[in-house]
Formats: C-alpha cells, structure tokens, sequence
C-alpha cells in the first residue's frame, strides 16, 4: 500500500516536472520571439532624411519638399501598360525654382513601381528611392513642367475639371523622414 | 496517322469557328475558300513576323497567304511595323538592335527609321535610335509626320528638314496622317479621359475626340472620312471582368461607331483595310496587346460588307451584338501591324 503510494508520488512529481520544463521552454521561446521582433523594428525603422542626393538637388528645373495629400483613384499595377498618375500635394518648400501655389498637383509615372525600377523606353531618365505612394507622407522632388514637354504617355488625371494650374512631372522622387 | 488526327481536329475547329488558313494550308470552310480566292489576286500584304532565323523579320505575301517571302531576312536586327507609301514603291518601317522586346505600345519610339523599296531592297536609315517617333507618310510620299514631346512635326525627307509644327494636343501614340492629307489621328489624354482615339484638322491644329475609353490603335480607311480602332468595351464580365478587345470603326467627328469584328477569348488589334476599303485586315490574340513582345498572332481577312461579324460562340459579344453576320474570315499566319497594297509588286 505504502509503496504503491510512493509510485503515485513519484509519478504525479515527474509529471510536474515536465509540465515546468515545457513552461519554461514556450516561456524562453516567447522572450527570444519577443527579441527578435524588437531587433526587427529597430532594425526597420526608417532613418530621419532630408531626401537630399546628388539627383534631387540637380535633375529638372524646379526642386521642392511637399507633402502628399491625396491619391484620386486607384493606382494601376499593369504590365501591360504604363501610365502617369495626377496626385495631390502641399508644397512645404521650394528648393530651387518657382511655385507659386501652395497645393500643386505632380504626376507620377506608373506609381504602384518603387521609383528605383519605374525608368524604361518611354521614360528613360526618372527615378529616386521613395518606394511607395502613401498619402500624408512626405517627399522631396526634383519636377519639370508642363508634364506634357516632357512626358509622352497615358496620364489618369482625376482632377480634372477641379483645378486650374499645370501638371507637374515628377523626375527624382525621395522620401523625406522626419 | 497524327497528320490525320491533326487535319480533322483543325477541320472540327476551323468549322465551328467559321476560320480557316490559307496559303500553303488546307481550306475547309467554303465560304473561306470564297474569300481566299476573292482576294489572291488583290495586291499584297506586307507585315512583321518571327522568321527561322529567330528575329523579326518582314514579309510580303497574297492576301490569301501564298507567295510568302521574306523581304528582309536580317538574323542581326529586328524589323517591325512596315507601311507601303502612298504610291506603294517604298516601304517605311522600323529596325530595332537584335533582342529588342518590340512593345506594342512604345515601338514608335524604340528603333531606327527605314526606308526600303517595297520589296524590301535597298533599305536606307533615314534617322537614328528613336528619331523620327512614329513616323507616317505624307500623301505624296516626300514628307513624313512624326510625333515627338515638342509636338507634331513634319519632315521633309529630302532635305531632313522640319517643314511645320504643331502642338500634338495630348496625343501621345499610334500616329497616322490620312490619306487625304487633311488629319492625323492618333490616342490621346482628352478631357482627362485616357486613351481616347482623336484626330487634328491640320490646317486648323484643332482636336476632336472620335471615340473616348479603351480606345487604341487608331488608323484611316482609305476614303480619311473614318477611323478604324481597337476597342475594349466597358460592362464586359469575360476575362474576369477585363473584357476582350474589339476591333470598331467611327466617322472622324465621332459619330456612329461600330463593331467591325470581335471574339471572345481573343483581343483585336492592327485593324487596316485594303487599299479599295472592301476588305478589313487584324490580328487576333489570346493575350492583350497584339502579340509583339512574343510572336505576333494569327492575321486575319474580312469583307468590310460583312461587318460586324462575330467570330466563335462568343455568347457575351452576341447578346451586345444580334445583328452580326457572322461573315467567314480567312486567317494567315502568325504576324503583326499588317498593310495592304493593290500594286503589282513582281
């Protein structure tokens, strides 16, 4: 009787123990997940820039830091065809040349491409390192304008009728992170 | 016995489909065989096609697809989009550096410009890589009109000189001066509507849409009062609601479009007519944009009298279309941006 006793004890014991051992392991598991999606973030996490490079500050004939207020429409994602798409900004300051409304409206060129792939036969010298288009962020870009001396493509522009003013063309496009 | 099998399925499918081949092929359908013979006699095509030297090359053939030649036969370059002159002696078309992948929509800008007897001897550059963008022929064939970012130029093709200029207005591809001498047309931005087929007076440098949405490929019927384009109309649940592309007709201002040719599962382009309008030439491809990048697609002949003709059981296009008559269309060989002459070329 005694000793089947004993044999529970143990038993209940060396189930315990391994029940602890398993806790401690998922607990390790957890921490070291923990860890490694902290050096991620960090890792991730963009670097305040000015956007300023040796393209942006030299490439077109206007230079300006504004802020990207509206994206109309969807944007297009086709290899089949290319396009320019009219977004909506607010000019935060002009670097070099002259813009003389504080909201201007800039085209990009098949804008759903990160700006470092997005040059080819049509459009052989445009680029920069902005990855995507996200309203509200900021971008520094060298421009030229009208867009139609220097771009001869499809351009999907949802303002129209709503503004007044030329369409930009977006030659060098950097994010600025502040 | 494979050939057999293979005669009789082409034989089920040509049937069904109200298609045939021609030339060197059997010809099952005899209302195409009707056609084949209709048109033998009429003049040549000349087109781009891949040739077994790998490259592309041009090609002149009957209209019912014998006699096929290669005119050019150059393994070191690409050749594309040839265009007989007006007076169909000389051949203006474009060569591009071995390799090049032909875009359909940018090939106006990619190559060098040529000008070769309409055989294809004698080839002469009249310009450098990307000179002379979307070059078309004058009337009288001393002149080109050419579409650039600074405008609509025109060239004189003796001197090289720019003789007039123009604002090009919004269009920015597929350019062609009409026969008469009077207008241009060519797609454009209009009103922010992308790809619109318009058309410029060019005395008056005025612009005027002739078809908004999804048009493309525009080009003249010989009388320059009406535009043959390429159309992929809105409302179409095919293709996973992409549609497919039609090939349409519309008078210069506009008015009375039309269907002149459409199948689903297949996309329309190159759409030109024989020299006397009674004839409508395209090319059919599975995939979007006519088939340049690749191989080119099947080149197809109508009747202009048998417009619109529905091809296949395309039962969406039928229900838009009832009053199709369904008219035989002849099909060539695998080509791209073909052109017809009446001329004696032997």
């Amino acid at each position: 009787m005694i000793i089947e006793k004993q044999e529970i004890s143990s038993q209940v014991c060396k189930t315990h123990f391994i029940l602890i051992q398993k806790l401690m392991m998922a607990e390790r598991i957890f921490i070291l997940q923990l860890l490694l999606i902290t050096v991620f973030c960090v890792s991730c996490a963009e670097k305040p820039t000015t956007g300023e490079d040796a393209q942006v500050t030299t490439m077109g004939s206007i230079e300006v830091t504004a802020q990207l207020v509206e994206i109309k429409g969807r944007l297009i994602n086709d290899p089949m065809y290319d396009y320019a798409h009219v977004m909506k900004y607010k000019v935060l300051e002009v670097h070099r040349g002259k813009v003389d409304e504080e909201t201007i409206y800039i085209a990009h060129y098949n804008p759903a491409k990160p700006r470092d792939a997005v040059a080819d036969v049509r459009v052989p010298e445009i680029g920069g390192t902005l990855k995507r288009f996200r309203p509200s962020d900021i971008h520094r870009m060298a421009l030229e304008v009208p867009i139609d001396d220097y771009y001869m493509g499809g351009i999907i522009n949802k303002y129209f009728g709503e503004k007044t003013g030329p369409i930009y063309w977006a030659v060098w496009t950097n994010p600025v992170i502040k | 016995m494979v050939k057999r099998m293979l005669l009789v399925i082409m034989f089920v499918v040509n049937g069904f489909g109200g298609f045939a081949t021609a030339g060197d092929k059997p010809i099952k359908d005899n209302r195409v065989s009707q056609l084949a013979m209709e048109v033998r006699d009429k003049g040549w095509i000349v087109y781009s096609a891949r040739s077994q030297n790998g490259t592309w090359d041009l090609f002149l053939s009957r209209p019912d697809g014998s006699q096929r030649r290669n005119i050019t036969n150059t393994p070191g370059f690409e050749e594309g989009a040839p265009r007989f002159s007006p007076d169909s002696r000389k051949l203006l078309y474009r060569r591009f550096q071995k390799g090049t992948v032909i875009n359909h929509d940018l090939w106006g800008f990619q190559g060098m410009p040529v000008i070769a007897d309409s055989n294809g001897t004698n080839p002469t550059l009249i310009g450098k890589e990307g000179q002379y963008s979307w070059a078309s022929w004058s009337p009288d064939g001393k002149q080109i009109a050419c579409l650039t970012k600074r405008g609509i130029l025109i060239v004189d093709l003796t001197t090289k000189e720019v003789v007039s200029e123009m604002s090009r207005q919004g269009i920015f591809q597929q350019f062609f001066w009409s026969p008469d001498g009077k207008w241009f047309c060519g797609v454009a931005n209009y009103l922010g509507e992308v790809w619109t087929v318009a058309r410029i007076d060019v005395n008056t440098g005025l612009l005027n849409p002739a078809h908004k949405f999804q048009s493309c490929t525009p080009d003249w019927f010989p009388d320059s009062k009406h535009i043959i384009f390429s159309l992929r109309p809105a409302g179409q649940s095919a293709n996973q609601g992409y549609g497919w592309t039609q090939l349409w007709m519309v008078e210069g201002d506009g008015n009375n479009p039309r269907l002149l040719f459409g199948q689903d599962d297949y996309h329309i382009y190159g759409g030109a007519l024989s020299p006397d309008g009674k004839y409508v030439l395209f090319t059919k491809c599975p995939r979007d944009g006519g088939g340049s990048e690749e191989s080119g697609a099947p080149i197809c002949i109508m009747r202009f009298a048998d417009a619109p003709t529905i091809g296949g059981k395309s039962y969406d296009l039928r229900k838009v279309h009832p009053d199709t008559k369904d008219g035989p269309v002849l099909q060539l060989c695998d080509g791209w941006e073909p052109c017809w002459t009446y001329a004696d070329l032997n």
